[in-house]
């Protein structure tokens, strides 16, 4: 088991099977980040953290459009029951030591926000050879790097003044949802034929 | 691979060598992994040394805390592997972050120590060095961990080093990139928010210790290097010729060359700090040189007087 994708076509570009697998883990995870997003945002903005939830809301509308657009789909009879099981993953958890329901609701996303777009390296499985030129792989790139910029919001939110006397209980609500995250990937990518062994 | 634990999360590490020889643990700079040491395990163990290596906490292949990671944390972890040595002598050395864990270990734990070799190393963040890193973790921010690469990579070695592999530079960023995540990676640079100056416990270091510094190493200078020559009490500064910051990286065989004559020397009773200042040699084996009386070792230009 290889720890990138491939084998890769002639032209450089991903196995679509492959493509199919982790483009819909993809498109699952941002798209509940989206939702939840949009339940959040309220129609009229009162606070001005409030304008970064709405640049997030749409920068995970345009990774799900992204994939949708970018990706070779093939039939995977296994994605139904997969994707099912996926969703379940991304449903509002408890925090435990936060008494305030807003505010633990609030820390709850900001911690899958965190897990999806700081545990989650797409670009990392494509192999040096992976064709620059082809749409999927500078899609994996670019949903990646944008993951990274994204990630930012959550931080400030999760390491600010607000949360300090919370730190521990939010480091061990962060640190649980990085672990189940990174358990679903890697047992999406093994279903795939790649090991995930290597990603941290 | 093997692991350590520290509290909740694993550290690993890697032992190569004879058991019962003398050993040095080598430590990584921010950007880096176990495996840049793979010259200096070589070269050590030829030289009946047993060789260390581990990845910090938030590096490589050991786990990332999600959200903090403190300089403390470090030091227990390294502790801890430390702690898988033995009673024989151990050697401590580490690069730039990596020398300042090691100077943060020396002081909380020297007792355990033969000898220490910061390089490219600092204790105090003045405002150059502040604002520079500063820049690099916006730079980290806005441009991931590549862009990070590609600013460190054209500050920290030769254009020697550099001309040959122009044409494949993603390929020798590739290993860095895949292996360190922006997260960890923007972690361990706010490990820095609350940092305070090591200088006025520098003096508590009482073993014997070589400080390395490149001649041409702008991110830590000279300066920063000379805080600890004078702090710190049976030291010696070491410079290396037309080396820069990533020194470790450029010139492995050197440089190992130069910690195996260092732990010869301690381990032979030969070794004198005395706060003296010397020239490395340019190739393996070669003598160092006392850097000449009366000029001064903190200037770029050959001024006469100064700090010596």
């Amino acid at each position: 088991m290889s720890a990138f994708f491939g084998p890769l076509d002639s032209e450089g570009r991903v196995p679509p099977q492959q493509q199919t697998r982790v483009a819909a883990f993809l498109v699952s995870a941002h798209a509940a980040l989206a939702r939840r997003f949009a339940v959040a945002l309220p129609l009229k903005m009162e606070s001005a953290w409030q304008t970064e939830l709405n640049g997030q809301l749409y920068s995970e509308a345009e990774i799900v459009s992204l994939l949708m657009r970018s990706t070779s789909w093939v039939p995977d009879f296994a994605l139904a029951y997969m994707a099912a099981w996926w969703e379940t993953c991304w449903l509002p958890a408890p925090v435990e030591g936060i008494a305030d329901h807003s505010l633990a609701l609030a820390v709850d996303l900001a911690t899958l926000a965190h897990a999806i777009h700081a545990g989650i390296r797409p670009a990392a499985l494509l192999p040096l050879k992976a064709n620059a030129n082809d749409p999927f792989v500078m899609a994996l790139r670019r949903v990646e790097f944008e993951s990274g910029r994204l990630l930012q919001a959550q931080i400030m939110f999760l390491k600010g003044e607000p949360l300090v006397p919370f730190r521990d209980a939010v480091s061990a609500a962060l640190e649980r949802r990085h672990a189940e995250l990174r358990k679903v990937w890697r047992e999406m990518l093994q279903s795939v034929g790649i090991s995930a062994d290597d990603q941290n | 691979m093997s692991f350590l634990s520290h509290g909740p999360y694993r550290i690993r590490y890697e032992l190569d060598g004879p058991a019962d020889a003398p050993a040095y643990v080598l430590v990584n700079g921010l950007t880096q992994y176990a495996e840049l040491w793979a010259a200096y395990r070589d070269a050590l163990i030829a030289r009946q040394f047993r060789v260390a290596t581990f990845d910090l906490l938030g590096q490589g292949e050991s786990d990332k805390p999600a959200l903090f990671i403190s300089q403390d944390d470090q030091v227990a972890a390294l502790h801890c592997l430390i702690g898988e040595l033995g009673e024989g002598p151990v050697f401590l050395s580490g690069i730039s972050f990596g020398g300042l864990i090691a100077l943060r270990y020396a002081i909380a734990h020297g007792e355990r120590l033969a000898g220490l070799v910061p390089m490219s190393c600092f204790a105090e963040l003045p405002p150059q060095l502040f604002l520079l890193g500063n820049a690099l973790r916006t730079g980290l921010i806005l441009g991931g961990t590549s862009y990070l690469q590609d600013l460190l990579l054209p500050m920290n070695v030769s254009d020697e080093w550099l001309r040959p592999v122009l044409n494949k530079l993603d390929s020798v960023k590739h290993q860095g990139w895949l292996v360190n995540d922006v997260y960890a990676l923007q972690n361990l640079m706010e490990s820095f928010l609350d940092f305070q100056p090591l200088t006025p416990k520098l003096p508590s270091i009482g073993v014997p210790t070589m400080i390395l510094n490149g001649e041409f190493d702008f991110l830590t200078p000279r300066a920063l290097h000379e805080t600890l020559r004078v702090q710190i009490p049976n030291s010696s500064l070491v410079i290396i010729p037309r080396a820069y910051h990533a020194f470790t990286l450029e010139k492995p065989a050197l440089t190992a060359d130069l910690l195996a004559r260092f732990a010869d020397d301690v381990l032979a009773g030969r070794w004198k700090g005395n706060k003296t200042v010397w020239i490395a040699p340019e190739e393996v084996g070669g003598d160092l040189m006392p850097f000449p009386a009366g000029y001064d070792h903190l200037r770029a230009i050959p001024v006469k007087g100064g700090a010596v």
